[in-house]
């Protein structure tokens, strides 16, 4: 495993964070407020290339490793969480099973449009009674000659208010002896493709998160994805993938909020010096930046154990574990650290606060993330 | 800013080992120009620098956002180079690889030195016409026209090429770096590297001909900075401080405020 940064992914690392601070700082607390979907910055972002990240460049994609693709989410969301999530789900949940169970004509169809931003993706498995229990999906999709009709009801779906494209689960034999799942490519023109109201929640407010409703939708045959009963596969391949993007987030959210902290830190004074010459303060921002060097390895480590070809589902599940409890941690720290000004909304710290604590929720709770880790160990599939 | 770099004050260089390199602003503005320009004509361009190994970071980028090969002069004969020298082995290089160009654009100076001497040394070493912090440019046949703002006059000026401009930072505006083109620019990158023999020069040459000038002395020029707070009401607050920083604000600016002004401005 590398661990020195190769010049490309320092680069990256700067033209990422350049387009963040000219674009998005501006307008990332005004878009948090008022729950708005920045969609000037995104199609910026579109013509750059940001949503064909790890896209061959035969369909128009950047081809990146993905510790360069991390690198890209982890800067966005030092900045904007809520973009950083928009282009980690897009990458990762909704391209990424596309690049790994599609067709040739599907990826022929659908990769290009995917690379340039035309179609923006989501993911949608979870349901109001199907969460960590992928299995308990109640969506259906009846076949009937080349066509299939899905019915039902997937909520909490990030992008879901803009996404052009969706990656639906649902049962196509709900014989309750050997329910078969299988994940369709559903485009948001389909005829019975809904949408319900934009989420109202605590952080991530500048993402459309919402519910998609399903309405005898009907979808071609050719939009199945991988065979008829590989959805909880395909599922849980994807997810493992897309623990790498939260991860990463995460630890955007925890290095933005600690930059802030420390820069904090040195202005204000308080006792005729700056309160960075305190010695609490000191302990808080070392702890920080320890912790944040460890969660960065680890994500580092998962991101390069799958470009190496390796398994890198448990590993993925450690960096998505710790990375979001780190940002959970930081920016509970740093919002201390600012004092009555971090509980008001002049400062950042506050957005990050309430942005960092989801990363603990989506993409598996932390506690799934453990269920999944000490399954591996007592599997024997580590250690 | 110059003095916001780590300069060690003994020997008057600057420690690079604290400072990320970084492409010159100015020197993105007319990369960006050079970009323009491609966009319109059938033009190649191509991004020289001089410096130690790691300046191939800015080639690559340079490659990433459009030109079509990089040049890294790099030798550490050449390490100390004052803008004298640094135009003489520029020009050596352009001679040698770039034989056929029409038109050279510098940054019109660089941020930890702002000398704004290498793009005028560099016209003079290779005999072209050339014109300094230029803002706009426009190409008829072989006929350049530029604008610039010196002294408040605001010149337009022609020449031909082959010539030399220096871009200020007024416009061209850089672009943003796209991903994919990140990526090609280290997959499939053209860049070479020139080294001292590779332009006939050693060091008796450098001892010769090499820098004429030397940076005796760097110190930081201390500011006094003090934090102000005015309270009470908004308009006591704003009479206040114009009370108390009218001169000064007409002096940076370069106009008197007037009260009539601001009173229209309400």
């Amino acid at each position: 495993m590398q661990i020195n940064f190769c010049m490309k992914q320092k680069l990256i690392r700067n033209s990422v964070r350049h387009i963040a601070e000219t674009e998005l700082a501006p307008i990332a607390s005004e878009v948090d407020r008022d729950a708005i979907f920045p969609s000037a910055v995104i199609n910026k972002m579109k013509q750059l290339n940001y949503f064909g990240l790890q896209i061959p460049q035969e369909f128009g994609g950047a081809n990146f490793d993905t510790v360069s693709a991390a690198i890209v989410v982890e800067e966005l969301s030092r900045v904007c969480a809520a973009v950083g999530l928009c282009v980690a789900v897009h990458n990762g949940v909704a391209v990424y099973p596309i690049l790994q169970f599609g067709t040739a004509q599907q990826k022929q169809h659908y990769l290009p449009r995917l690379a340039c931003g035309e179609l923006i993706g989501a993911f949608s498995l979870t349901e109001a009674n199907a969460g960590s229990d992928a299995g308990s999906v109640e969506t259906t999709a009846i076949r009937k000659n080349d066509t299939y009709f899905i019915n039902g009801t997937k909520i909490f779906v990030t992008n879901g208010g803009i996404c052009d494209l969706a990656l639906i689960f649902a049962l196509t034999d709900s014989n309750p002896a050997s329910p078969l799942s299988s994940v369709f490519i559903v485009e948001s023109g389909f005829k019975g493709f809904l949408r319900g109201e934009v989420e109202n929640l605590c952080g991530m407010r500048a993402n459309p998160v919402a519910s998609l409703f399903l309405e005898d939708c009907r979808v071609p045959e050719t939009n199945l994805l991988g065979k008829n009963g590989d959805g909880l596969k395909i599922g849980l391949q994807t997810l493992e993938n897309g623990r790498i993007g939260i991860a990463a987030q995460a630890l955007g959210i925890a290095q933005g909020a600690c930059e802030a902290a420390v820069k904090y830190a040195k202005e204000r004074h308080q006792f005729r010096k700056p309160i960075a010459s305190q010695q609490a303060i000191q302990n808080y921002i070392a702890d920080m930046v320890t912790e944040i060097a460890a969660a960065r390895l680890l994500l580092y480590h998962a991101c390069a154990l799958k470009d190496e070809g390796a398994y890198f589902g448990t590993a993925a599940s450690m960096a998505k574990l710790y990375c979001s409890q780190v940002a959970t941690k930081v920016t509970s720290l740093a919002l201390q650290i600012h004092g009555g000004y971090g509980y008001s909304k002049e400062y950042d710290v506050e957005r990050y606060f309430r942005d960092a604590r989801v990363t603990e929720i989506y993409e598996g709770t932390s506690e799934i993330q453990k269920l999944v880790i000490a399954r591996a160990v007592l599997s024997q599939l580590m250690f | 800013m110059v003095t916001e770099l780590p300069w060690d004050e003994a020997t008057g260089t600057l420690r690079r080992e604290l400072v990320g390199g970084m492409m010159n602003p100015a020197c993105m503005h007319a990369l960006e120009a050079a970009l323009q320009i491609k966009e319109h004509y059938a033009a190649k361009v191509t991004a020289i620098t001089m410096g130690p190994p790691s300046a191939e970071e800015i080639l690559r980028e340079a490659l990433a956002l459009g030109a079509d090969r990089g040049i890294l002069i790099c030798d550490r004969i050449f390490a100390g180079s004052d803008t004298y020298a640094t135009s003489l082995i520029l020009s050596r290089a352009i001679k040698k690889e770039c034989p056929h160009y029409d038109l050279i654009l510098c940054g019109s100076y660089t941020s930890d030195s702002e000398t704004a001497q290498v793009g005028p040394q560099l016209a003079e070493e290779l005999k072209l016409p050339a014109a300094a912090y230029i803002e706009d440019m426009e190409i008829k046949e072989r006929t350049l026209r530029v604008r610039r703002l010196v002294d408040n006059f605001r010149e337009t000026l022609e020449m031909e090429f082959p010539a030399l401009v220096t871009v200020s930072l007024e416009n061209y505006k850089p672009r943003y770096t796209k991903m994919d083109g990140l990526e090609k620019a280290f997959a499939v990158g053209d860049i070479i590297t020139l080294t001292a023999p590779d332009l006939g020069i050693n060091a008796g040459f450098i001892a010769a001909n090499g820098s004429r000038t030397k940076v005796r002395k760097v110190f930081l020029r201390k500011a006094d900075k003090a934090n102000v707070i005015f309270q009470g009401s908004a308009a006591n607050v704003v009479e206040d401080f114009l009370n108390q920083y009218e001169n000064k604000i007409s002096w940076a600016i370069g106009k008197d405020i007037e009260e009539e002004d601001l009173s229209d401005e309400e």
